[in-house]
């Protein structure tokens, strides 16, 4: 939501904050019932014939497409790899609960850090790129990490996937959360979406982020201003790159189990076409996306083995049709 | 311009009717979803299956077994006076989607048991992730060592044989006909590395070589590089561990490499879907099947052929069709042997279960092993039929009974705890 004030500000590079200060109750209103709906849904899930699961599922895809979505729809750079970051963050994870500690916590910070690092080590060199080259260069990059998962059968289980880990109960001094319970797993996953969240919003609303926008709009004006844009696309890189870290870990957590398939280029697509789904100018597109993707593939999967049809023609009618996504698409409509 | 701008938001007629229209079409796909749970309480079980991918045919007869089975069970009255119901998913024969499914199955279908599999990673994987949910698994087709061996649990046991049982069932026959040079085209995941393992433990054993062994993806469909290279070792046989579409590429390309000409041509693991879609000229070979429909000799065999193929339109049964079938069977008996759906009851109960005559369909006795929860059936070594017209393609030479072959529970280095 953040988007539209920031769209409306891409001339005035690293902006003031007046579009922000003017009080936005709306904005603030659609956010609280968003909110609402996420902190309740445990209870309402069943209701409408889900199960906690697939909330958790959502969650994660709309952290990785929140990350992905801020080199993506706010900075312009289509990264075709990102699947390489969350199935890094997974394996991390995995391998820490695996072989050398029982704390999830840990495992947790140790899959963002692999992630995110590999992210931002890899940065430099697909930022050299533009368009289509910038996308092909993340392609590779992601594919390389896809086949190391899959010949380094001694250590990440090859195309067996890897086994053998679960997650551990946390322990805040006296008091334990249950993480076996699939409730609880939920809220522990709420949490780490709102951290994302609140890190992305806050990106977004900081000069940097006016940058990453102004950087989408008109490369060639800041770089005549003396801007350095492939730091500024770095820093997307690898922002992005933790955030969908972040998501790969969780993903490990909810399945006690990670295999190549997390970090194959498909699965980037499918990152991409979330994003694209949702409406990938504005902030909460991504969760919009997932939540149709998600949903979408959980209930038609049981009813026909061509579900995957039915998610391309859904692209294709929204490509078409609401070429901003959902979410941009009502923005449109009512803005007017 | 954010759509949560309300105090531009007017509801106007045709927004209403739209809006109207797309919560009518959601509510719409709801019934489908849960027309099941209207019949009374039946016992479900959750069977994943690829039904798309390089496993499709394999996964599709499986289900058609357990359908076949499922009808049985309910023409006579289901199980505990209950109904039986099948809920099936595409798995795709892919790991990650697998136990995405069964984690779906059990947690918003609530499914009493779980079956399914042909890719052996599979089946490690959802073993695993029944076990988190104490769930009973039944392995159907996949046949990794592993599953009922050094990753054995209490909740898992396995229709189809073992990867030893496999290599065990025909390696004579090949090692004596063929020579003892040996070259392994290996599909690169548990089950290949299983067979793999199994082969040369029993090669090296009677004074063989290894002449070589290429490594292939899962869903491989250029072999030519992996046949140059067996070619060139120059092996007394060619041994080929694929399965399914991975099996009908490979033998369809070393057919034309000429490799049949120069060397022998076997394996562990021959299927009727595999043969009928072969083309005459690639069948040949030494090879081991399961299963197999022509056993004259066999009580109620001829009996299960007619039922399968009234219901799936003249197709015959395959050793698919048969676990799939022996496997619900199976679940059924022991839950009614329990008296009861708790998971750990009716793993008991599997234990050591004899799969009565008309559901095991083979000479010797079939029996779920307490000790690794793995059935111990048969094996049925031949050859190919030259010639011959489906279904009729296969020469068995011999029934091997299971018992005498297979390696001792200890040897596998399966230990089974039940959670207290």
């Amino acid at each position: 939501m953040n988007a539209t004030t920031i769209q409306d500000k891409t001339s005035t590079l690293g902006g003031s904050r007046a579009g922000m200060s003017s009080v936005d109750l709306p904005r603030l209103a659609a956010a609280l019932v968003i909110w609402a709906l996420l902190l309740s849904a445990p209870f309402w899930l069943p209701l409408v014939g889900g199960y906690t699961v697939l909330g958790t599922r959502v969650l994660i895809f709309a952290l990785v497409t929140l990350g992905l979505n801020l080199l993506l729809g706010f900075t312009g750079g289509l990264s075709f790899g990102h699947a390489a970051y969350f199935g890094l963050g997974a394996y991390g994870t995995g391998l820490m609960l695996k072989f050398v500690t029982a704390s999830t916590p840990l495992a947790i910070l140790v899959g963002v850090l692999v992630g995110g690092l590999a992210a931002t080590l890899l940065g430099p060199i697909t930022v050299r790129r533009k368009g289509i080259y910038f996308a092909m260069i993340t392609i590779a990059i992601g594919q390389m990490f896809y086949f190391i998962a899959v010949r380094w059968n001694s250590l990440t289980g090859g195309e067996d996937g890897l086994t053998g880990f679960a997650r551990t109960n946390v322990h805040f001094g006296g008091w334990t959360l249950d993480l076996h319970n699939p409730t609880n797993f939920y809220y522990f996953t709420l949490f780490f979406f709102a951290i994302g969240c609140f890190v992305v919003w806050m990106v977004l609303r900081s000069p940097l982020g006016h940058t990453f926008v102004a950087i989408r709009e008109n490369p060639k004006r800041l770089r005549f201003l003396g801007l350095p844009i492939g730091v500024y696309i770095w820093i997307a890189f690898a922002i992005s790159g933790f955030v969908a870290a972040l998501a790969g870990s969780l993903y490990a957590l909810l399945n006690n189990f990670t295999s190549p398939e997390d970090m194959n280029w498909i699965l980037s697509g499918d990152f991409v076409i979330i994003c694209v789904l949702g409406g990938m100018r504005t902030f909460w597109g991504p969760l919009v996306g997932s939540v149709i993707y998600v949903v979408v593939q959980d209930y038609l999967s049981s009813i026909t083995v061509n579900w995957m049809s039915f998610i391309g023609a859904i692209f294709v009618l929204s490509v078409l049709f609401f070429p901003w996504g959902l979410l941009g698409f009502f923005q449109g409509r009512f803005k007017k | 311009m954010s759509i949560f701008d309300f105090e531009d938001y007017k509801i106007n007629r045709r927004t209403l009717l739209k809006t109207s229209a797309a919560v009518g079409a959601s509510t719409l796909l709801y019934p489908a979803m849960s027309a099941f749970a209207k019949s009374d309480d039946p016992i479900k079980i959750g069977q994943i299956d690829p039904q798309t991918g390089t496993y499709a045919a394999l996964g599709g007869n499986q289900i058609a077994g357990a359908r076949l089975a499922v009808d049985q069970i309910n023409a006579k009255g289901g199980v505990m006076g209950r109904p039986l119901q099948l809920l099936v998913e595409d798995s795709a024969a892919n790991v990650g989607q697998s136990v995405q499914k069964a984690r779906k199955l059990v947690n918003r279908d609530k499914v009493h048991f779980l079956m399914g599999a042909v890719s052996s990673s599979v089946a490690l994987a959802v073993s695993q992730a029944a076990q988190d949910m104490n769930t009973i698994y039944m392995d159907i087709g996949g046949h990794a060592d592993a599953v009922t061996g050094d990753k054995c649990s209490w909740n898992t046991f396995r229709t189809c044989s073992t990867t030893w049982l496999l290599t065990a069932g025909d390696f004579q026959a090949i090692f004596d006909k063929y020579g003892k040079r040996w070259y392994f085209i290996t599909p690169d995941y548990s089950f290949g590395h299983a067979l793999h393992h199994d082969y040369l433990t029993q090669l090296k054993k009677a004074g063989g070589t290894e002449a070589g062994n290429a490594l292939a993806p899962l869903g491989t469909t250029d072999f030519s590089s992996y046949l140059i290279k067996a070619k060139s070792a120059n092996p007394d046989a060619l041994i080929v561990l694929g399965a399914g579409d991975d099996m009908i590429n490979t033998l369809k390309q070393a057919t034309q490499f000429g490799l049949n000409k120069s060397m022998g041509v076997g394996g562990p693991m021959m299927e009727l879907e595999v043969l009928q879609s072969l083309p005459d000229a690639a069948r040949y070979g030494m090879w081991n099947m399961e299963w197999y429909w022509d056993q004259p000799n066999v009580p109620h065999v001829a009996d299960f052929v007619d039922a399968y193929r009234k219901a799936n339109g003249g197709k015959t049964p395959t050793a698919r069709s048969w676990f799939g079938f022996a496997s619900a069977h199976a679940l059924a008996l022991a839950t009614e042997k329990a008296k009861s759906l708790d998971a750990q009851k009716v793993a008991k109960a599997l234990e050591g279960l004899e799969l009565p005559p008309e559901v095991a369909l083979q000479p010797n006795k079939a029996i779920y092993r307490a000790g690794d929860h793995q059935l111990i059936g048969s094996e049925y070594p031949g050859t190919i039929k030259s010639g011959g017209k489906y279904p009729d393609l296969f020469q068995v030479t011999d029934v091997v009974d299971s018992s005498k072959i297979a390696r001792s529970v200890e040897e596998k280095g399966c230990r089974i705890t039940y959670p207290s």
